[in-house]
């Protein structure tokens, strides 16, 4: 259903642009330069946790999709007011970059991490005419504060196929940022776990907890603690490449997350879950400036291409190519749907039973158990 | 007994006789002209025009409302806490654990505002500001007790207490405080509204506060018995004790009042800013209130002026930072830059370098 | 090393001091000295304090720069610019503290910042040390450390220090003045050795017995000058005394005779302790009469601080008994004295460390120990300022203000400010140290002025002065102390000077020290 509605959007925007570049063509300049004139002073703000310019992970896929936007709706780059290293623990200095953009003129802001999403809901109120768009967090307005987020565990269900495809020791290790009670970890955890039974159905996903989003060291640890308990394949939920590099020290294979780890860890790395943000940030951009915002939370998959998995290395076992492309048309067709019954937890209790599909708010809220063949400590 | 026994040292550092307050007011507006024209040749080196940039800055500080609040609100906490260092410096008590104690006043007044925020509104504002008071003081108070009781080395103890103050932010946090419906996510809960400190023409009550703190602190270290037995702690533990005072209590209370103040700081970043408590409560102001106490020679109404100066900075060099696209350390960098010059200068103002005169005979 | 020569009365010229010249603010502190010292020689140097001898060394071990005048070590003109300079010409100097890492072993601390060799070789060093503790007959555990050494052990160490950097000249501050008898015998053996061995030894003393004891020279510095340098073979201790405190001379100050009459102080046995648990005062006793001015003679360092610090209260006493009008005040605070009623002024010695704060002003300072008069909170400057004025007026201070930092004013300036401070508070016992040092005649002779019209008000006062001529006609009677102790009280108007600098030096006390050992 959403599907249709996208391309049909996609097939509008095209004919659009089309028509608008004929005209302008065509004869009047004054009508290219009407349409310019309107946009050039609109602004779009977006607070980064970290700085987009390190070239990897959470703010740099971010960015790179605000790029591609720019790109897309044909911004200059005076339009874009990037506010960088905006500690999500700091009530202070979030309102601070965020009042800066108003200032600045931004009509949309975006805030790419969890923590600022106190502070937004607090300054949507007191500036109604700008639009605050939270990412990943639960909270909205439903007039100019709403969240966006994406099923990224389609995309951690494709990655699940390629480690279970490759583990001989049939041990997955899974560095994970939060712990069981954080519902968008666990998940991730649940449909990377369901991936790897997919393809094997013997191999088991143990989990390390780091209780923090971005620590080299922390993660490191994990990882090298599940590399000596036998695990061959290091997955991850977190933000730096040191499971990667952790798992390629060792001589066995990882899979990253955020963007294609690859270049980072060329010998272990076999494929990412990656987020497409530009998908969103051009929707949401774009419908600010036209006047068609609706206030509505954004809750993107893979069949809009908002989630993805990196190419695959050469370090994938034989066989996962087709095995991932053939889930990935399930997955785009809606025929899988990853948290559809009859599931287990790990302690032996039915979550969800035959013929039922986990409901979206329970994915993004609710989920606070671990499928049956991840082992937590 | 080689050749260069026979030559005098060719240069010699010699402590100068006071200078008049004329000639250190020129001194300090020079060191400032010459730190922004330092900061200037950085920026020419990044390939930024030195003019614009600057303009940039002070537009980003002053231009429009939203900007002018929110330098504000960056110079509120960092002036009250040089108030309370600017105590505990007069009294040559290097407190270096403003921070923590910022954090303290923060726990202490953010536990009413969570869990007692059904009382009335002025009595709550009161009682946290109190709580503030008393958790900053206290804070405060131990180092002194120690310095007192087992003369340890302030500095350092100080200095470590503000780690632990941190990392009760991150227990609270994560633990009894957290926020239940987060999700996992550990944070703690957004102040309700009638915990929050109110606003007076677009600012919270702050910077108000802060203002008659100013005053207080004027006033307490100039004409009052006590800040008179501060200050001749501070030049010498022996004369006071010679006058008959007691070295132990002035410095007890006087690290409880430095303390306090902090506390205070912390009480209306954690409800008038940011109407929550997080671990980036303090954020550093506690050290950047050193160099502002310490510019301002320990004069109370100075610090009014070096805390605009530094919010300015602050403030404007993120505006100009993303104006610009430059990484956030050009504006770091900067804001060192001046302030290494500016304090350079103090060196100038103390000591005066003598270079021999090569003599013929 | 030394090298092995034998005693010589004739040996080469170690050290030649020509018109050496220092001069500090407006202090001379050594005036055209010029002194020499031979190779295997024992040098005294003799003075009053404030005669300038340890500044004379301080500018031999390269601790100050000379204003003028010139050095010559073994017959080469040298600058010496730094300690380190000092040490690479051969010079080694001893102080009074000693300059020793607690927590090192002797070794460890002989061997520390000889930079000779880059890998230390602590075996071969053990031998070396060893090696020169034999030759010189001194007794030093290599492996001990510091923290658990005798005051003589740690002095030893130092000593050994020196030798083992190949000092050939070596300057002890008074190095007697911390140890016990026995001990002082065991080091004149060492000296002795060194000598025999070709070393210059200078020794700075104020004990005249043991000058005469161990020297083969002494000089006699006064008042920043080099006065004689005589062997002491043919000299005795009346003769030096009369050259260390000179001829008297007549100041006619004024000494009224003080209508009150009774006890006002008591001292009863009163002991103290430094950190170091060397007895500072032992055993002393006396009384202060009202009306009266007691002088209190000795040597710098003799336990003056020590007493008037326990009587103001500000330092804790080991033994004995303070009775102000007959109630004991040892272990009341300062604060408790003063609320007493008691009002006690003291000026202190280190007048800008203790008796005044240096960054106020003159009014600021006058608050010093009235600021609590008042019920508000607040200060009464107002009072202060108008007794600033007075005390101007009075006591002829030159100030460009009375807020100008007193650091900012001259000593004599700043003397008055905290005499006229203390009278002002109309004290009963007004003990004052060194109170006219620094001072122009003209402002000594306002000081004794000030300090008569005290006595006739009844007020008891302890005088701790340096010059006998002052003394001997302002005071009533004089206490001298040596070393801590009493060691006599005189009558100030039948008394000599050559009588008080007896005292000062102990030279007849050789006998209670040998009795105090156990």
């Amino acid at each position: 259903m959403k599907k249709r509605v996208v391309s049909l959007m996609l097939v509008c925007a095209m004919v659009l642009l089309c028509a608008v570049s004929f005209a302008g063509c065509g004869k009047k300049d004054d009508v290219k330069q009407e349409s310019s004139a309107d946009n050039k002073d609109f602004k779009v703000g977006v607070i980064h946790i970290g700085d987009p310019a390190d070239g990897a992970g959470y703010s740099y896929a971010h960015d790179q999709g605000i790029v591609k936007m720019q790109k897309e709706l044909n911004l200059s780059d005076d339009q874009i007011v990037r506010k960088i290293n905006v500690s999500d623990g700091d009530a202070v200095a979030t309102r601070t970059a965020i009042e800066e953009c108003i200032n600045d003129g931004c009509k949309i802001i975006f805030g790419t991490s969890w923590g600022y999403m106190d502070t937004m809901e607090q300054m949507a109120a007191e500036y109604p005419d700008v639009v605050f768009s939270h990412g990943t967090g639960y909270k909205s307005n439903g007039k100019n504060f709403n969240n966006y987020f994406g099923r990224i565990y389609q995309a951690r269900y494709l990655s699940g196929i390629a480690a279970g495809l490759k583990t001989k020791s049939n041990k997955i290790g899974y560095v994970a940022a939060m712990d069981i009670s954080n519902s968008e970890v666990t998940g991730g955890i649940n449909a990377f776990a369901m991936g790897v039974e997919s393809v094997n159905p013997n191999a088991k996903v143990y989990v390390k907890v780091t209780n923090s989003w971005f620590s080299p060291d922390l993660e490191k640890q994990a990882a090298e603690a599940l590399l000596d308990g036998g695990c061959d394949v290091i997955a991850q939920h977190c933000d730096t490449t040191a499971p990667q590099l952790a798992a390629q020290a060792r001589g066995v294979w990882g899979v990253g997350y955020n963007s294609d780890m690859t270049k980072d860890a060329p010998k272990a790395h076999l494929t990412a879950p990656i987020w497409n943000w530009d998908v969103y940030y051009t929707k949401a951009v774009k419908a600010v400036m036209d006047g068609t915002w609706d206030g509505s939370n954004y809750y993107g998959g893979m069949d809009e291409g908002l989630v993805d998995i990196s190419p695959l290395s050469e370090n994938c076992a034989e066989g996962t190519k087709e095995a991932v492309e053939a889930a990935k048309a399930k997955i785009i067709s809606g025929e899988n749907k990853i948290f559809a019954g009859e599931l287990y937890d790990n302690k032996g209790n039915m979550v969800c039973k035959e013929g039922e599909v986990i409901s979206d708010a329970d994915i993004t809220g609710n989920m606070n158990w671990y499928y049956r063949t991840v082992v937590a400590e | 007994m080689s050749r260069i026994n026979n030559k005098e040292p060719l240069i010699r550092v010699v402590k100068k006789a006071e200078i008049s307050g004329f000639s250190l007011a020129i001194l300090s507006v020079v060191s400032i002209v010459v730190a922004f024209v330092a900061g200037g040749i950085f920026f020419s080196m990044l390939g930024i025009n030195p003019l614009s940039a600057y303009a940039k800055i002070f537009a980003g500080a002053f231009k429009g409302k939203i900007a002018i609040i929110a330098t504000v609100k960056i110079a509120v906490p960092l002036l009250i806490t040089s108030l309370g260092i600017t105590l505990a410096f007069k009294m040559q008590f290097w407190n270096i654990g403003a921070e923590g104690q910022i954090i303290m006043g923060a726990i202490c007044a953010s536990y009413f505002a969570l869990f007692h925020s059904d009382m009335p509104h002025i009595p709550l504002i009161i009682t946290m500001f109190a709580a503030g008071i008393i958790g900053g003081g206290l804070w405060g108070l131990i180092p002194a007790f120690f310095k007192c009781k087992f003369n340890t080395n302030e500095t350092l103890f100080t200095l470590m207490l503000n780690y632990i103050a941190l990392y009760l932010i991150i227990y609270f946090k994560e633990g009894p405080w957290r926020d239940p419906s987060s999700g996992g996510f550990p944070k703690i809960a957004t102040f309700v509204e009638n915990a929050r400190l109110d606003k007076l023409l677009g600012v919270h009550i702050g910077w108000v506060i802060a203002l008659v703190l100013v005053a207080a602190v004027y006033i307490y270290l100039k004409y009052t018995k006590q800040g008179y037995e501060i200050s001749v702690v501070g030049e010498s533990k022996n004369t006071a004790r010679y006058a008959g005072m007691n070295v132990d209590k002035i410095v007890m209370r006087t690290m409880f009042l430095s303390g306090a103040i902090c506390g205070i700081a912390g009480m209306t970043q954690a409800t008038g800013a940011a109407y929550t408590l997080s671990d980036g409560i303090a954020g550093g102001v506690g050290f950047t209130a050193i160099i502002v106490a310490w510019l301002s020679r320990l004069n109370a109404v100075m610090c009014i002026f070096v805390t605009l100066l530094l919010s300015v900075l602050d403030k404007g060099g993120s505006v100009m930072q993303s104006a610009f696209s430059v990484p956030t350390y050009v504006s770091e960098v900067l804001k060192g830059i001046i302030l290494f010059v500016i304090l350079g200068f103090d060196f100038f103002i103390q000591y005066k370098v003598v270079i021999r005169r090569e003599k013929k005979s | 090393m030394c090298e092995e020569t034998k005693v010589n009365e004739n040996g080469d010229v170690a050290i030649k001091l020509n018109n050496i010249t220092k001069i500090f603010g407006s202090t001379v502190a050594n005036d055209s000295i010029n002194l020499s010292a031979r190779q295997g020689e024992i040098l005294a140097l003799l003075g009053e304090n404030g005669s300038g001898k340890t500044t004379l060394m301080n500018i031999l071990a390269g601790i100050y720069l000379p204003d003028a005048g010139s050095i010559e070590i073994f017959g080469k003109k040298v600058h010496i610019r730094s300690p380190k300079d000092a040490i690479n010409l051969g010079i080694g100097m001893i102080h009074q503290h000693f300059k020793l890492v607690d927590v090192h072993s002797a070794a460890d601390n002989i061997i520390m910042g000889n930079k000779s060799e880059g890998i230390i070789l602590k075996k071969k060093r053990y031998k070396e040390i060893l090696e020169i503790s034999e030759k010189y007959g001194l007794n030093v555990e290599p492996r001990k450390k510091i923290y658990d050494m005798s005051v003589s052990e740690k002095q030893t160490v130092e000593i050994l220090k020196m030798l083992y950097r190949k000092a050939k000249i070596l300057i002890l501050d008074e190095p007697t003045a911390v140890l016990t008898p026995q001990e002082s015998k065991n080091l004149f053996n060492i000296l002795r050795k060194m000598r025999d061995n070709g070393c210059t030894v200078i020794i700075i003393t104020h004990k005249l017995n043991e000058v005469l004891e161990i020297s083969d020279k002494v000089a006699i510095l006064r008042k920043g000058k080099s006065i004689a340098t005589v062997k002491t073979s043919e000299t005795d201790a009346l003769k030096l005394t009369e050259l260390m405190v000179g001829k008297k001379v007549t100041l006619s100050i004024e000494r009224p005779i003080s209508e009150h009459k009774g006890n006002l102080l008591e001292i009863h046995h009163l002991t103290t302790e430094n950190d170091e648990g060397v007895k500072t005062l032992k055993d002393v006793s006396f009384s202060l009469n009202k009306g009266e001015i007691l002088g209190v003679a000795g040597v710098a360092g003799s336990g003056q601080k020590e007493l008037c610090e326990t009587i103001a209260g500000l330092m804790k006493v080991k033994k004995g008994a303070i009775l102000y009008k007959k109630e004991n005040i040892i272990g009341k605070s300062p604060e408790e004295i003063i609320k007493m009623g008691i009002s006690m002024s003291f000026i202190p010695e280190d007048r800008l460390g203790m008796g005044l704060v240096a960054s106020m002003g003159m009014a600021d300072n006058l608050l010093l120990k009235r600021y609590k008069n008042g019920k508000t909170p607040f200060v009464e400057k107002k009072e202060a300022r108008k007794l600033s004025y007075e005390l101007i007026e009075k006591l002829g201070i030159k100030t460009p203000g009375i807020d100008t930092p007193v650091r900012q004013l001259s000593g004599g300036n700043v003397q008055k400010v905290l005499l006229g401070r203390e009278i002002e508070s109309a004290p009963n016992v007004l003990i004052t140290a060194y109170a006219v040092r620094g001072l122009d005649i003209n402002s000594s002779y306002i000081v004794y002025d000030n300090l008569n019209e005290q006595k006739k008000k009844g007020t008891g006062i302890l005088y701790i002065g340096e010059d006998l001529d002052v003394m001997i006609e302002l005071c009533d009677r004089i206490m001298v102390l040596c070393h801590g102790k009493v060691t006599g009280i005189v009558d100030a108007k039948d008394a000599t000077k050559e009588q008080i600098g007896l005292l000062m030096t102990d030279a007849f006390g050789k006998e209670e020290d040998d009795d105090e050992q156990d």
